[in-house]
């Protein structure tokens, strides 16, 4: 495979068992651009949230390979691959406050005080929680909680950023705006994002280009449109643009109630 | 990577021999000592058949009692509108403070032929015997079996209720219908709990057994006193059964989610008539836990009750003389190591178990819920016999360990329920920022579970400074324990020293348990 100056991640033959489940990645091979907004689709038990651990190194492949920037990182440790991840659950330091949580890592990693201090702020200030940064995680609504998951692991500039269903736990309207500033975000630092979802209607929003699992294997990776309109097999057809055309009815008997300001 | 699972694998190993070599391989030992010739000559002394035969009636009549005891008092705080719910829960574990010997001491105290009751009710009979064991038992277990009830009570869902009031099915068919189906598996554990915990303990049947000795005494008197070790392993072999069979029940009854999140909770309600019946009931139950500490505290400053009740600081000056201050001493110190110790080890257990699965745990997992069961006595005759000629013997460290080991199970089942709850994904978020694995338990999980831990080292500390029986074997040449002085106590009918020595008991554990309740309100507050 030859490697293009733009791309990021080249994925190339990776496989995953468990005991009792042999066969749950197979054979996976893909490319993430740099700078783009990937989302991974798939029913719930295809493999995305095993392929997102893999990548990120806290759980090893059967086989197969992983470059970064040309580089094989296969078996580099999560830390040492300029990656971060964000949890469907955030996992948040529920005894450290917002600052304290985007702190951590910095402080361990024996920076400066004064560059860990501008670090974070200029995190929080990018995910509109500099008023909050006192505050303990308890004390935040959800979507709050969402942005100091994203602030903590955007604080060590990684270059690219995996999200493991991050907005699950979110009502629609959070969910909305959540994604607005996901993409600004996006924009502003330039970080390549894998964003793993189940809804169909976010990936069609955010992504700039969608992939699409289905039992442990690549049904189609495509942009938008041409998934759209182009759907590879009965499969994409059915599970992606029939839920998806739910959901459109869904989301415009919701607007028109309104729009979550209830 | 390569690194991290290199010391989780230390760990695991060195976690593994500990138990290899504080629980498997003495117990083995033990049995090891079993010979032919030993067995039948045990099995066929005169005491022998009669101990196991009282061993059994005792246990088996106490035990029911208890039961039934403690599920209406659970019934009566949990399911019933009363007032003073607070209270009465606070005292009803309060008999778990003092040693079980104390309750005999407090029954002879009420009961004994110059006892309190005795002389104020004008009683005839005797409480030495069957139903003074009976009536001991029921005191200490009491609170261990109200406590998984009232536990159990809580977590029942209401809508079922609810339901069946609507259907018009009357309350006893809702009761034997609803509740005792529900309540099936905690019924079975705690007629278990209760039952070894009963059979096991000798400090009863030594005091106000009389002339009926129990398998548990037999084997303080020829083991620990009289040093037949021999004969010793034989009965601790029959002391282990009950335990055993326990432990079998337990694996073929998987627990199933228990504490799970109840949207509808049962809600008390009942009419005047249980509302009154279930005060009386809390309030009698209260007075009989009540009563032997009030005794206590007057016997231990009158000259001889009832023949001289002029105030005296003699009894205490002479339990102080034959060294209850020194022992105390020991006591807290072996209650702080094991309390310090145990808590540790049981929190790396349960972290390994709980977090960080690996090759050993699920065999850490069992032998750490079945050293529960194992018997004091036994413990510490395994003890004397596999650490005879090792360099702890004889040390503080010994009864240290035989105590952090023989009350592990409790704790470590504490730890490990809390534990679960935690956000599974924190250490690998942690491995993610390049924060490692000790950082996140240091700084992010200990602090989260740092209450749990308290219990966990109450737990330890209050049960070393009460325990009778594994110490029975290891004190001396180890240092003594301030409660072995009422094993001796006993001997002698020394009511009045004892009396002071269990009030010094119970003062401590329940400073520790108030200092507990103020550190965790503060946090809350
Ligand atoms: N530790 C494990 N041991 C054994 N099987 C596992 C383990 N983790 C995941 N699996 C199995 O592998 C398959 C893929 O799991 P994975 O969590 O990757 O799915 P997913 O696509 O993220 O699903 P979801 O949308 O529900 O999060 C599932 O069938 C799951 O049961
Ligand atoms: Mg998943």
């Amino acid at each position: 495979m030859d490697v293009q100056l733009n791309d990021k991640l080249v994925i190339e033959s990776i496989s995953k068992g468990y005991k009792g489940n042999p066969a749950v990645l197979k054979d996976i091979s893909f490319t993430v651009r740099d700078g783009e907004f990937l989302s991974l689709l798939g029913p719930s038990g295809c493999g995305k949230t095993t392929l997102l651990r893999i990548l990120i190194g806290l759980l090893p492949a059967d086989s197969g390979k992983i470059s970064k920037d040309g580089r094989d990182i296969t078996a580099l440790p999560p830390d040492k691959r300029g990656m971060g991840i964000v949890f469907q659950n955030y996992a948040l330091f529920e005894n450290m406050t917002v600052r304290q949580n985007v702190e951590y890592a910095l402080k361990l990693h024996k920076l400066p005080k004064a560059e860990v201090r501008e670090r974070s702020e200029h995190m929080l200030e990018a995910v509109g929680l500099a008023d909050q940064s006192r505050k303990y995680p308890r004390a935040l609504s959800g979507g709050q909680q969402q942005r100091v998951a994203i602030a903590r692991t955007l604080a060590l500039n990684p270059d690219v950023v995996l999200f493991d269903e991050p907005m699950s736990a979110l009502d629609v309207a959070t969910r909305l705006s959540m994604r607005t500033e996901l993409k600004q975000l996006q924009a502003k630092f330039g970080t390549t994002m894998l964003y793993v979802t189940h809804d169909q209607e976010e990936a069609f929003a955010l992504s700039d280009r969608i992939m699409i699992l289905d039992r442990g294997e690549i049904s189609q990776l495509d942009t938008p449109e041409r998934i759209a309109s182009e759907p590879a097999n009965e499969y994409v057809r059915s599970f992606v643009l029939d839920n998806l055309q739910a959901k459109v009815d869904s989301l415009a008997r919701f607007i028109r109630r309104g729009g979550g300001a209830s | 990577m390569k690194r991290r699972t290199w010391t989780r694998a230390v760990i695991q190993v060195c976690v593994a021999l500990f138990f290899l070599f504080c629980v498997i391989l003495p117990i083995l030992r033990m049995l090891a000592r079993i010979t032919p010739e030993g067995f039948r000559t045990m099995v066929s002394s005169p005491q022998f058949l009669p101990a196991v035969r009282h061993s059994v009636t005792t246990g088996l009549t106490a035990t029911v009692l208890t039961l039934v005891l403690a599920f209406a008092a659970a019934w009566c705080l949990e399911r019933v509108p009363i007032r003073g719910k607070a209270v009465f829960s606070t005292l009803f574990v309060l008999p778990m403070l003092i040693p079980s010997i104390s309750h005999a001491f407090g029954l002879v105290t009420l009961f004994g032929a110059n006892g309190f009751l005795t002389n104020l009710l004008g009683l005839r009979g005797s409480i030495y015997g069957f139903w003074g064991i009976v009536a001991g038992s029921v005191m200490y277990s009491f609170p261990v079996a109200f406590l998984m009830f009232a536990g159990i009570l809580q977590y029942e869902d209401g809508t079922q209720y609810q339901a069946a009031t609507v259907l018009g099915i009357p309350k006893l068919r809702q009761f034997t219908g609803i509740t005792l189906p529900y309540m099936k598996k905690t019924l079975l554990s705690a007629f278990f709990a209760v039952f070894t915990m009963i059979v096991t303990d000798y400090g009863v049947p030594l005091t106000v057994g009389g002339k009926v000795r129990t398998l548990s005494t037999l084997m303080y008197t020829e083991a620990a006193a009289k040093t037949n070790y021999d004969g010793g392993s034989v009965i601790g072999a029959f002391l282990l059964l009950p335990a055993i069979v326990a432990f079998v029940i337990d694996l073929l009854n998987p627990e199933r989610g228990q504490g799970a999140y109840v949207s509808d909770p049962v809600s008390p309600s009942g009419g005047a008539f249980a509302k009154v019946a279930a005060y009386a009931y809390s309030v009698c139950v209260g007075l009989a836990v009540l009563l032997p500490v009030g005794a206590f505290g007057l016997i231990m400053f009158e000259r001889k009750y009832p023949v001289d009740p002029s105030f005296t600081m003699e009894h205490i000056r002479t339990s102080l003389n034959r060294g209850a201050g020194t022992y105390l001493l020991h006591s807290l110190l072996y209650a702080l190591l094991a309390g310090v110790f145990g808590t540790l080890l049981a929190f790396v257990c349960a972290y390994l178990t709980a977090r960080a699965k690996g090759a050993f745990s699920k065999g850490i997992h069992l032998i750490s819920i079945t050293s529960m069961s194992i018997p004091g006595l036994v413990l510490g005759l395994s003890y004397v016999i596999f650490f005879h000629s090792s360099p702890i013997y004889g040390t503080v460290l010994l009864i240290a360990l035989a105590n952090s080991m023989h009350f592990f199970a409790s704790p470590y089942l504490m730890m490990y329920q809390t534990l679960g709850k935690v956000n599974p994904d924190l250490e690998d978020v942690g491995l993610t920022l390049g924060v490692g694995r000790l950082h996140v338990v240091k700084d992010v999980i200990l602090p989260k579970v740092r209450f749990t831990m308290l219990e966990m080292f109450t737990y330890f500390f209050v049960n070393s400074m009460m325990t009778i029986s594994a110490v029975s074997f290891l004190a001396p040449p180890s240092p003594k324990p301030v409660a072995l002085m009422l094993s001796q106590f006993s001997d002698q009918l020394l009511t009045e020293q004892a009396a002071f020595v269990s009030l010094l008991i119970l003062g401590v554990n329940l400073a520790l348990k108030v200092v507990g309740n103020l550190l965790r309100r503060r946090a809350r507050a």
